[in-house]
């Protein structure tokens, strides 16, 4: 067989494959995440999602188990977008050896849900004091945080209003509600946000009413010596809502995540199914073509392979080998190959008997020219048809050990991301978008190549084509 | 006939049961001993410390803990060449001594490896059978239907179906089940064999074990039945077109007797293959799919056994695995050959 000849056969192979709506639509899902590969710099939120993944100072700035940004279209209580406001008024006083810098942040607040969090950020130097208000529509004034920070020769600020205010807040609170009240919440435990965003009434507590309006943060930063300095502040108001897959409760951008996950998934995959569908299909035409003892023989190692419960050993591989990526890969094709060897060698032997294979063994050729060069490329079509269908139990079974916490903590996975998710009982609260997404992507993706395998399997096997 | 073919293929099973318990041992060998040896140390220290060591000098309790160690190494074969070592551990694994579990008990309170996983089997055996039989049952019914008119809209929609699942996790749509009828609806528990505290009565006992058995036979129902049915039409669909059934056809036989005695009884062999097949592919691909539900099998023993690094858990569970996989292969063929005579004749598949 030449190479025209097998530029043929795909050729006539596409030309019946175009015929099959499904096998279509499988390719298209197929370029779509191949898309999505190609071009993962453009579309992901966050560049550096690959190398930060596990890393929790990283994503601290955004909201904490919010949904997407997309369910406001659903709903009349619309929720708060994350925002950062970088446009400070900022006004500068000498008084005496005192230098006092006020940035004054304006936060139209007009949603239901309140953001999460305040997070004043700058840069600075020395050991400044930091004193953030709030003056809400309703002209009340409270003061959040007052403390001298030390930042030595360089440093960010970064002070979180949930993390810092929670006193400041409790007091305003005491002075509108009533002691029975107040003694229902947990100092704690308490969002400050919640509060410094409702209308202030006596049931405060029980009924939150959104209070909208302008409200001003005034960051006050008073500077002793020469070498204490604030520059570059900005506010960070995290959401209760957040970009298109909203965050998990690690803060993460769940997008970037399902994003990332993509090539990892193809990757997996691809090989796995390449790698094992090449040795089975050698394997199979090999055993087919020698025949005699050494036939027995190799389906005596093949029976050893296929009885072996395949998710059962690679877990307790996993586990006692703690793998990487490329080990995992590895250890999957140690066992997949023996799914194609059946077909293949009951198909080998069929080609075995024809009688141009007689021909050139008259003529002289060697078993690699005649293994190689006349029975392996008639198995090419089939090859293909059946890595289509691997490539999806590959993946399902990285995510299945990622799942127990066996995976490659290097990158990131969608298995990986549904093992978060079920630890930190996203199920049992109803964190759908933390979910959905991620399994739903090797679903598609399964669902793509299973479209195109079945397609390509209904044109190799024509006696099932419907009539 | 039968009786050689079957004794063939019962000892031929042996066999590779025990050529890959020797692989797990290779495999395995060197960590399984790294947990007997801090197991002896944990004891030895524990000994040291209900013995009176007042009245010894600093270098007696030294030697009486080698002396001790020594023993115990002993007693555990922890002196023999590592060759001796794995054939004593594969045959300590055929004959079911798994020796002691690290932290997970059993129901009674052991530290009893074989009956940590061995009341582990019955629980798992029940769901995935259960499963199996509903699944396999509406996939045949469909499947027949589907072959009846290929290419129909019924046959097409449901094809499609079976291409929808066929990459989709079974836990993942788990944790969609739960998230929708535990969380959202709140008509089925979430997991688990029983409620807590366990009902009164045997009858009260066994409808609340069936409440608990729904949702994940559900679970295992919906993605399985689509491809039972796809191969089930293509199974019954290659026999519609033999010539026997055109002949039965052209006698003017009704189609549905045609369909039902003529074509099923020939399609019945590959039938009982794959649905003991797809209880198989469900031990060897889906069983971790029992720790979503916390259903107490052998699936949610592995995730247990991983979490808490308990080494002789998770290997006596590979092994029995292993052992009820190649017991299921075994049944598999002896039915096989029972249905269909040929395959006697051939003896090697």
């Amino acid at each position: 067989m030449k190479l025209s000849n097998i530029k043929d056969s795909i050729k006539n192979f596409w030309k019946e494959f175009r015929q099959v709506k499904s096998g279509i639509i499988g390719l298209i899902l197929f370029l779509i995440f191949l898309f999505a590969v190609v071009f993962e710099p453009l579309i992901i939120s966050f560049k550096e999602t690959n190398n930060v993944w596990r890393d929790i100072t990283y994503w601290e700035d955004l909201p904490r188990n919010v949904p997407p940004a997309w369910t406001n279209l659903f709903t009349s209580r619309k929720s708060a977008e994350s925002m950062e406001i970088d446009d400070p008024e900022i006004t500068e006083q000498q008084n005496g050896n005192l230098r006092i810098l006020t940035s004054e942040f304006t936060y139209d607040y007009q949603s239901y849900n309140p953001p999460q969090d305040i997070i004043f950020r700058a840069d600075g130097t020395g050991s400044p004091m930091i004193i953030i208000e709030i003056v809400r529509p309703d002209d009340e004034k409270i003061t959040l945080f007052q403390k001298p920070v030390n930042l030595g020769s360089g440093n960010d600020v970064r002070v979180s209003m949930d993390s810092n205010s929670k006193d400041a807040v409790y007091n305003f609170l005491s002075k509108k509600v009533p002691r029975s009240e107040l003694q229902k919440i947990n100092k704690n435990l308490l969002a400050p946000t919640d509060y410094l965003f409702s209308v202030a009434s006596e049931d405060f507590i029980k009924n939150r009413e959104p209070l909208n309006g302008i409200y001003k943060i005034k960051v006050t930063s008073i500077m002793q010596n020469e070498d204490a300095n604030i520059s570059d502040p900005y506010i960070v108001l995290p959401g209760s809502v957040y970009g298109l897959l909203g965050t998990d409760s690690y803060k993460r951008d769940l997008w970037s995540g399902v994003v990332a996950g993509v090539k990892w998934a193809l990757l997996i995959g691809l090989l796995t199914a390449v790698v094992s569908v090449s040795i089975g299909v050698l394997y199979g035409v090999i055993s087919a073509y020698l025949g005699g003892w050494k036939d027995s023989l190799m389906m005596r190692i093949f029976e050893v392979f296929v009885s072996t419960p395949l998710l059962p050993v690679l877990i307790v591989l996993a586990a006692v080998f703690k793998p990487s990526i490329w080990t995992l890969i590895f250890m999957m094709c140690a066992f997949f190959w023996t799914g194609s060897v059946k077909t293949v060698r009951s198909m080998a032997l069929q080609i075995k008997e024809e009688t141009f294979i007689e021909a050139s063994k008259a003529a002289g050729a060697s078993n690699l020219r005649i293994i190689f060069k006349h029975m392996v490329p008639l198995l090419i079509p089939y090859s293909f048809a059946s890595m289509a269908l691997f490539i999806p139990g590959a993946i399902v079974y990285e995510a299945s050990i990622s799942l127990l916490g066996l995976g490659d903590a290097t990158i990131v996975t969608w298995g990986q991301i549904l093992s978060d998710a079920y630890n930190s009982g996203a199920i049992l609260s109803g964190i759908w978008w933390w979910v959905v997404p991620p399994g739903l992507c090797i679903a598609l993706m399964g669902m793509a190549f299973a479209f195109i395998g079945f397609a390509a399997d209904k044109i190799l096997h024509p006696k099932l084509r419907t009539r | 006939m039968f009786w050689k073919y079957s004794i063939k293929r019962v000892l031929n099973g042996i066999i590779i049961f025990v050529i890959l318990i020797f692989i797990y041992s290779i495999l395995f060998n060197a960590q399984l001993e790294r947990t007997i040896y801090s197991q002896i140390d944990e004891q030895v220290n524990g000994e040291l410390h209900n013995l009176n060591t007042s009245r010894m000098t600093p270098e007696a309790i030294e030697n009486w803990i080698l002396q001790r160690r020594e023993t115990l190494y002993k007693s555990y074969n922890l002196d023999k060449t590592s060759f001796e070592r794995i054939v004593m551990r594969a045959y300590n694994t055929i004959t079911f001594n798994f020796g002691k579990s690290t932290i997970i008990k059993s129901n009674s309170g052991k530290r009893d490896v074989r009956s940590i996983v061995f009341e582990a089997i019955p629980r798992t055996l029940l769901l995935f059978v259960t499963a199996m039989l509903i699944d396999v049952f509406l996939g045949i019914l469909l499947g027949i239907k589907k072959a009846q008119k290929p290419g129909s809209v019924l046959d097409k929609s449901t094809s499609i179906g079976t291409m929808i699942v066929y990459g989709m996790p079974s836990w993942w749509l788990g944790m969609l089940m739960i998230m929708m009828f535990v969380y959202a609806l709140g008509i089925f528990p979430s997991g688990g064999l029983h409620s807590t505290p366990v009902p009164q009565g045997e009858f009260a006992k066994f409808v609340d074990l069936l409440w608990h058995l729904t949702l994940p036979v559900i679970t295992l129902v919906i993605l399985g039945f689509w491809g039972r049915a796809y191969l089930t039409r293509n199974i019954v669909l290659s026999t519609l077109q033999e010539d026997y059934i055109m002949a039965a056809r052209a006698r003017g036989i009704k189609e549905r007797r045609v369909l039902y005695s003529h074509g099923l009884r020939s399609a019945a062999p590959p039938l009982v293959t794959m649905s003991l097949l797809a209880l198989l592919a469900s031990v060897g691909g889906n069983i971790i799919f029992e720790g979503i539900f916390s259903w107490p099998g052998m699936g949610n023993l592995y995730w247990v056994a991983v979490q808490q690094n308990d080494i002789p858990v998770l290997m006596a569970n590979l092994a029995v695995t292993t052992g009820l996989y190649q017991l299921g292969l075994v049944i598999l063929d002896l039915t096989y050959g029972l249905l269909d005579p040929r395959i006697k004749v051939g003896g090697k598949a």
